[in-house]
């Protein structure tokens, strides 16, 4: 049996009275694709700003690399070797695209010369090569997207939270990205992947956690999920008659 | 980097000879003086402001540190210029490491008026308290160090100089370091920053203490040069906007748009001080001296200065938000 | 007595303070916009209030009914050709900006008014009502304090009840929303402006019998506006009134046991706490983000 990277026991998240994240719990382990669902609104944006300490927990606790990390804050979590990106991108918007990159492999170095190197390669292994000095503020979104992308990578994470990554792009690039990613998994990282995209997140993941009004509706492997009643109310329920 | 070395060698080196041009004129070695020493605070704060994003709006506090603690030690048994230096950087710094302890918790508006409210109680406390000579400020006769010539604007000029000089050598070199590019971040988005694992509180303070350092040894060369200090000289509200709309008007978050500031500003200010401009006016038949205009201009341009950076500072929001250096700079690198 | 005179003196002065903080909350609720140049505004009260009762004998309470219009159109006019225009740029700009058009204000007056400080004396201007106890009101400041208090209830009523104060509320909950719904979320802004101006003027007017008038004098106002509206919650006008009361109790209990010269340190401490502290502040709903 693989190691645990990351624990999440009873996490609950509320805003007022309005509880975004309930009791949720699941384990991610060492060099496992873990595909994260739910309708609109249905927390999964919440719990990972909960687990990176982008928000105070209600109650709950997170564990990474057997580490007790609730509470800590997000640049900590980062240099221990959690990353996320945004679905809201953040691009650092007046620089360039390799200084993006850059300022992501600073994580792992303090000499310009070698993150600079690092970012090159990242950002030649996502088919950006070329983007380099364009301002990250400018790219269209689906580059953008990428870019969280490559910057997340270049902190060289142990575990990557991807947020809604295939968002704005096309069907062929998002067959290219879901080919990238599973080969930052061969490479030993592990992913916590957010899509709404049944298809890519059956085809991708090793198990599924699906969210519902924040609470915790299934868990399993893809083929359980797919088949799974409750899951395939709650989707046709919030409308996506497609999955 | 070689590019931007070579420039500063060169600004030097003119600035370093000019003085054996301008001969024994006191009243442009002033002005120049002023320049050299608003272009070092504007790019002290460009630091933190410029690079880190964080508008400070009470960088005046760290200028009146320097000059306070230099003048009370100038007073209270002169031990040695250097020394007096070291100590209101000392201070400085510690107002700055309290200052940053409660405002980079905040951001945005909340983080702009909890760097005045700070700044102002420095103020009030310089102004309620004897060792600061209250509200009659503090005068310094005894200035003597070393062989040099105290009397001369000589000293001055080339201390402001090497205090610039310095100044834009550290913010070259840190452009080039992680350091600066994790400021970078940081203005840019501090979320995002954080998720890269920048330490916010951390970078967010260095930026502040640097700046703060090089913002009260301004002061301190300017205790010394001027020799008569109080709050509204060197403490003021005023004092730590004209140190923004500096860099601003310059092009903030550029290496010379502060220089750039400085040098229009503080010209610009003296052309309406002395009249220059009433004078021109005149001179170019614009308008007769003699009508009601005319006078009026006479009289009152003297004090029009402030007026005239406000009315700059508005166009600038309005048409160039980078500044006048931002406009010609390519996006994406600096 | 000290402490009743102080209590009495700090409730009425902070009435003022009130008025004052309520107008930039609005602004800072509808438009999120950090006026600073709002102490001018002030000031802009107190030149209005002089020169109508030194050129035509015009009382300042009662000029208050030319200085409310005409203050709202200059705030409106205002917003339309400048703060306006930067409502989505960054918090500093806006900042600075309005720091610009503060600077072009207090150094107008300067100007046309020189520096000289202006009293403006009326024939009731130093009477007071003596209360039992030797406690002695100003009869100025008792007037402007009831007034404060029918401009307050008259703003509320204006926010609570008109069909346009409900849809500045909403443009303050939530901006974006608002303007889906059909909101004219500009024209908002520049009523928004407006009324922070003229009620910012009107406190200006008057304690013009109370202050020297010059042209930086709005100046000690702007931070103890800011101080108000950050205690009260910034955008909350309610919480502006209440903090405004706050704040002129603890100065006139600050000048009354500490010293005249700390009353002002004492309010920037007590400010920054409460930015650490609860920056949400007293009723506040915008975070600190
Ligand atoms: N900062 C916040 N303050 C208040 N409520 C919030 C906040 N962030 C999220 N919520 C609420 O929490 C719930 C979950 O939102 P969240 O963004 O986590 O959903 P999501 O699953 O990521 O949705 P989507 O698929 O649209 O990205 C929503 O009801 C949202 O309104
Ligand atoms: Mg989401």
């Amino acid at each position: 049996m693989k190691e645990k990277l990351l624990e999440i026991t009873s996490l609950s998240k509320h805003f007022g009275g309005n509880a975004a994240v309930s009791n949720v719990s699941f384990d991610v382990e060492e060099e496992m694709i873990l595909g994260l669902i739910g309708p609109n609104g249905s927390g999964k944006t919440t719990l990972f700003n909960c687990i990176t300490g982008y928000y105070p927990l209600s109650s709950g606790s997170v564990r990474f690399i057997g580490r007790d990390i609730t509470g800590m804050k997000p640049d900590k979590a980062c240099r221990l070797g959690m990353v996320r990106t945004w679905q809201r991108v953040k691009p650092l918007g007046s620089l360039s695209v390799l200084e993006n990159v850059m300022i992501g492999a600073f994580a792992k170095t303090r000499s310009p010369v070698r993150s600079r190197n690092i970012a090159l390669e990242r950002l030649e292994m996502l088919g950006m090569g070329g983007l380099g000095p364009k301002a990250a503020g400018k790219l269209p979104i689906g580059l953008k997207k990428k870019l969280e992308l490559a910057r997340a990578l270049a902190t060289g994470p142990k575990l990557l939270l991807l947020d809604e990554i295939c968002g704005g792009l096309n069907y062929s690039e998002t067959q290219e990205l879901l080919e990238t990613i599973r080969g930052i998994r061969e490479n030993g990282t592990a992913i916590v992947f957010i899509e709404h995209d049944m298809k890519a997140v059956t085809g991708l993941c090793d198990r599924i956690v699906v969210l519902k009004s924040g609470e915790k509706l299934a868990e399993g492997l893809p083929s359980e999920i797919t088949s799974n009643p409750a899951v395939i109310a709650a989707y046709l329920g919030a409308g996506y008659g497609h999955a | 980097m070689t590019r931007t070395l070579a420039a500063i060698a060169l600004f030097t080196a003119a600035a370093a000879v000019l003085p054996l041009f301008l001969g024994d004129n006191p009243y442009v070695a002033d002005i120049i003086i002023t320049m050299l020493m608003m272009a070092s605070l504007a790019s002290a704060w460009n630091i933190v402001g410029g690079y880190a994003g964080q508008f400070s709006f009470g960088h005046a506090a760290y200028f009146g540190a320097g000059a306070y603690t230099t003048s009370i030690l100038l007073t209270t048994g002169n031990p040695g210029i250097p020394l007096c230096v070291a100590a209101g950087v000392a201070v400085s710094c510690v107002i700055a490491l309290l200052t940053g302890a409660i405002v980079f918790r905040l951001r945005g508006h909340y983080f702009a008026l909890a760097s005045i409210a700070v700044a102002e109680i420095v103020r009030l406390t310089a102004l309620n308290l004897d060792i600061t000579g209250g509200a009659q400020g503090i005068l310094v006769t005894d200035v003597s160090f070393g062989a040099l010539d105290m009397n001369s604007k000589n000293p001055f000029y080339y201390a402001m100089l090497f205090l610039l000089v310095f100044t834009l050598c550290l913010s070259a070199w840190l452009r080039r370091t992680r350091a600066g590019f994790y400021l970078l971040a940081i203005r840019e988005d501090q979320d995002a920053a954080a998720s890269l694992g920048i330490n916010l509180y951390l970078w967010k303070n260095m930026a502040l203490l640097l700046s703060a350092a090089l913002a009260s040894v301004a002061g301190s060369i300017y205790a010394v040069y001027i020799r008569f200090i109080d709050t509204s000289a060197v403490l003021s509200l005023r004092l730590s906007i004209e140190i923004i709309l500096t860099t601003i008007i310059g092009g903030i978050g550029t290496l010379w748009g502060p220089v750039l500031g400085a040098t229009l500003l503080v010209s610009l200010a003296e052309a309406l001080r002395s009249n220059m401009i009433g004078a021109f006016l005149v001179n170019a038949g614009a308008v007769s001296e003699g009508s009601a205009i005319g006078k009026f201009l006479n009289n009152n341009l003297a004090h029009a200065h402030v007026l005239v950076y406000g009315i700059i500072t508005v166009l600038c929001i309005l048409n160039l938000p980078k500044g006048i250096l931002g406009m010609f700079r390519r996006k994406g690198s600096a | 007595m000290l402490f009743f005179q102080s209590l009495i003196s700090g409730i009425l002065t902070g009435g003022v303070y009130a008025l004052a903080a309520m107008g930039m909350s609005l602004v800072f609720g509808v438009m999120n916009i950090s006026n600073f140049a709002h102490g001018e505004l002030m000031m802009l009260g107190m030149y209005l209030a002089y020169y109508l009762f030194i050129l035509f004998n015009i009382d300042p309470f009662i000029a208050l009914l030319i200085i409310m219009p005409l203050t709202f159109g200059f705030g409106y006019a205002v917003e339309k050709t400048m703060i306006g225009r930067v409502i989505d740029h960054p918090s500093e700009n806006q900042i600075l900006l309005t720091v610009g058009f503060g600077l072009i204000m207090s150094n107008t007056a300067l100007l046309a008014f020189t520096s000289d400080p202006k009293i403006l004396t009326t024939s009731y201007s130093s009477s007071s009502i003596s209360l039992p106890g030797d406690i002695s009101v100003s009869i100025p400041m008792l007037l402007s304090f009831i007034i404060t208090c029918a401009l307050t209830a008259a703003l509320y009523l204006f926010l609570a009840k008109t069909k346009t104060g409900m849809a500045l509320r909403a443009t303050s909950q939530n901006r974006e929303a608002a303007q889906l719904m059909g909101i004219d979320v500009s024209r908002m802004s520049s009523i928004a402006f407006g009324t922070g101006t003229l009620l910012a003027a009107s406190a200006g007017a008057m304690i013009a019998q109370t202050y020297y008038i010059d042209p930086f004098a709005g100046h000690t106002f702007l931070l103890k506006s800011f101080t108000i509206c950050v205690l009260g919650g910034l955008g909350s006008v309610i919480g502006a009134a209440v903090g405004g009361i706050v704040i002129g109790l603890v100065e006139a209990m600050s000048s009354a046991y500490l010293s005249t010269d700390w009353k002002d340190v004492v309010v920037f401490v007590l400010f920054l706490a409460i930015l650490l502290l609860r920056p949400r502040g007293l009723f506040g709903r915008k975070g600190e983000q």
